[in-house]
């Protein structure tokens, strides 16, 4: 086709980093111009903060297990206590991402200014995520030296040197990454906010549910493979010997995450915005 | 410029656009109509890479729509004003999207003055009226200084001053040699904006021409006449392949023969004649007789009116 008109003159094709920083900048910008971002993270804290202060507490003032069931003790799972709930005000900021942008309409603008959408899945889930990392990892930490400041009063403490618990601080840190990844492939996948967090809730607790109700050894053979109990496995300072290692575990969850991204990334190019 | 060539986009059963092809050029302000539910949104919705069409192309520049790296610097686009995060400032907003495309903040900050936004640019979209909304979406569609604005129902919901504020803005966007493509529902609205229309309605092509020639195609042009010998004139013209229409008022509205041809044949025949009046029809009349009927869009034979001047 002939085009007498004289275009404008087009800007030099830019370069692969430079595209990169736009869409990233584009998602960073978005994620914290808007309250939910704020409110999701100060609810994440308060919950995780908070609902282990509280729970180290309460378990100063219990009397502890004698003889063979002393072995099996966790003081560490005080400190993530909260972060179970914490988990799902990060898994909200992640199905915002997409579910907002989808219910107001902004979504067609977001793909009118980067067509390429596989480049906006990759950009969310690279800005959320770092969001949810830090903040999983600040909170993770603060909760753990929090819970056990109050039991080491009482002599009921855990030190961070001892075996296995840098890993698991680390690794519940790492879960509400997991949940903010979840969530935004679910937020893509559902594309309304109510719909989207309904099935995280339902991914996440069900699983608990599943394996409070299911005879044993069915329940474990079942609930390794869910995300729950395996995020349980991963924070353990006794691994539980009916369920997958925690590296098998990690694994487990990586692959939640992973399947969730990946079918999110299929539908997104495929269907119309 | 864009062009559309053989569109077709289906909805499950629904066809929401059929064998569309058309082009709109740079340098005018091309006015896209059609009744509500014709196609307008589906087809801009391809245009802009949102929609994948079932078959056919649309292309900008010459490019696919997804192909264009950058796109705001080629087409600015505003399908629906109120798609806002009401959370979010009109600053931020803009900034977003300006930095999508690598643009700076200093086209931010002019954009917002040039929609005389930026008293309320650090405000939440929430508190914005419609009419904010809309040059909010503007300011978006300017951010880039594309070659290439589309608008779809731009005017929708807007006050007269409104309304008057952005057909100048279209028509000086146009002035500039840009391409401009505005739908609309409303003749009324077109016909004193656009110099180019292109007409659809259950997403076939119904016209494609310059305003000025729109009502050319539609049948509704007649001619009044008035005679003393109206009885013994009609059944004359009548056998010259006119067709006459009695008026109340005892004149002929006739159809089929224009006014110099009627005069002709009026003095050959010794026939006084009172009155003669050429009556166009008006677009808004000309638009309806092209989509008003459900059954038959004529979209064999869409009344092609040639190309607007280069």
């Amino acid at each position: 086709m002939t085009e007498p008109q004289t275009r404008a003159p087009r800007a030099a094709v830019p370069s692969l980093p430079a595209r990169a920083r736009d869409v990233l900048t584009f998602e960073w910008t978005k994620l914290r111009s808007v309250r939910s971002t704020h409110w999701s993270l100060l609810i994440a804290a308060i919950f995780a903060i908070g609902y282990s202060a509280v729970a180290a507490v309460v378990y100063t003032t219990t009397p502890r297990p004698t003889g063979a069931a002393a072995a099996t003790v966790n003081p560490l799972l005080v400190s993530f206590a909260g972060l179970l709930y914490a988990v799902l005000a990060v898994g909200v900021l992640g199905v915002l991402s997409f579910s907002s942008e989808y219910a107001t309409g902004l979504i067609r603008t977001t793909f009118a200014a980067v067509p390429r959408r596989l480049a906006v899945l990759a950009a969310k889930a690279a800005v959320t995520g770092t969001v949810a990392l830090t903040a999983g990892e600040l909170l993770s930490f603060a909760s753990f030296f929090l819970a056990q400041a109050i039991l080491s009063g009482h002599r009921l403490g855990i030190s961070l040197s001892r075996p296995g618990v840098p890993g698991a601080v680390l690794a519940a840190g790492f879960l509400l990454f997991v949940c903010a990844m979840v969530g935004l492939g679910l937020g893509t996948i559902i594309r309304h906010t109510a719909g989207a967090v309904a099935a995280l809730f339902g991914l996440i607790y069900l699983p608990a549910i599943l394996y409070i109700s299911l005879p044993p050894p069915w329940n474990a053979r079942i609930g390794r493979f869910t995300l729950t109990i395996s995020g349980t496995q991963v924070i353990a300072l006794h691994p539980h010997n009916g369920l997958f290692s925690p590296a098998v575990s990690m694994l487990v969850i990586i692959t939640w995450t992973a399947a969730t991204l990946l079918a999110a990334a299929l539908l997104i190019t495929r269907r119309d915005a | 410029m864009i062009e559309v060539e053989q569109l077709s986009k289906r909805f499950g059963p629904v066809t929401a656009v059929d064998g569309l092809s058309f082009t709109v050029r740079s340098g005018h302000v091309t006015g896209f109509l059609g009744p509500n539910g014709a196609g307008k949104t589906t087809t801009m919705r391809v245009i802009l890479g949102l929609d994948a069409p079932t078959s056919g192309t649309a292309l900008v520049g010459g490019r696919r729509y997804q192909q264009i790296i950058r796109p705001l610097h080629e087409v600015g686009s505003l399908l629906d004003a109120t798609a806002l995060h009401g959370g979010r400032t009109a600053w931020f907003h803009l900034l977003s999207i300006a930095q999508s495309n690598g643009i700076g903040r200093r086209r931010v900050t002019q954009v917002l003055q040039l929609t005389g936004l930026d008293a309320v640019a650090r405000r939440r979209i929430k508190g914005f009226s419609l009419g904010m909304k809309q040059r909010l979406g503007i300011a978006a569609a300017l951010l880039g200084d594309p070659p290439v604005l589309m608008f779809d129902e731009p005017v929708n919901g807007l006050d007269a001053e409104g309304v008057q504020a952005i057909r100048q803005l279209f028509k000086s966007l146009a002035a500039e040699g840009r391409t401009v493509f505005v739908s609309s529902h409303l003749m009324s609205e077109m016909a004193q904006t656009a110099d180019h229309l292109i007409v659809i309605g259950r997403g076939r092509l119904l016209a494609d021409t310059p305003t000025g020639r729109f009502t050319e195609s539609s049948a509704r042009a007649d001619v009044l006449l008035r005679s003393p010998r109206a009885g013994e004139f009609a059944r004359l013209l009548a056998a010259h392949g006119a067709a006459v229409r009695a008026e109340g008022d005892g004149g002929l509205a006739v159809t089929g023969m224009d006014a110099p041809a009627i005069a002709d044949l009026a003095a050959r025949h010794g026939i006084a004649v009172h009155e003669l009046v050429p009556r166009p029809a008006s677009l808004e009349q000309a638009y309806l007789d092209l989509t008003g009927d459900s059954t038959d869009y004529r979209a064999g034979k869409p009344a092609r009116e040639g190309t607007p001047g280069q």
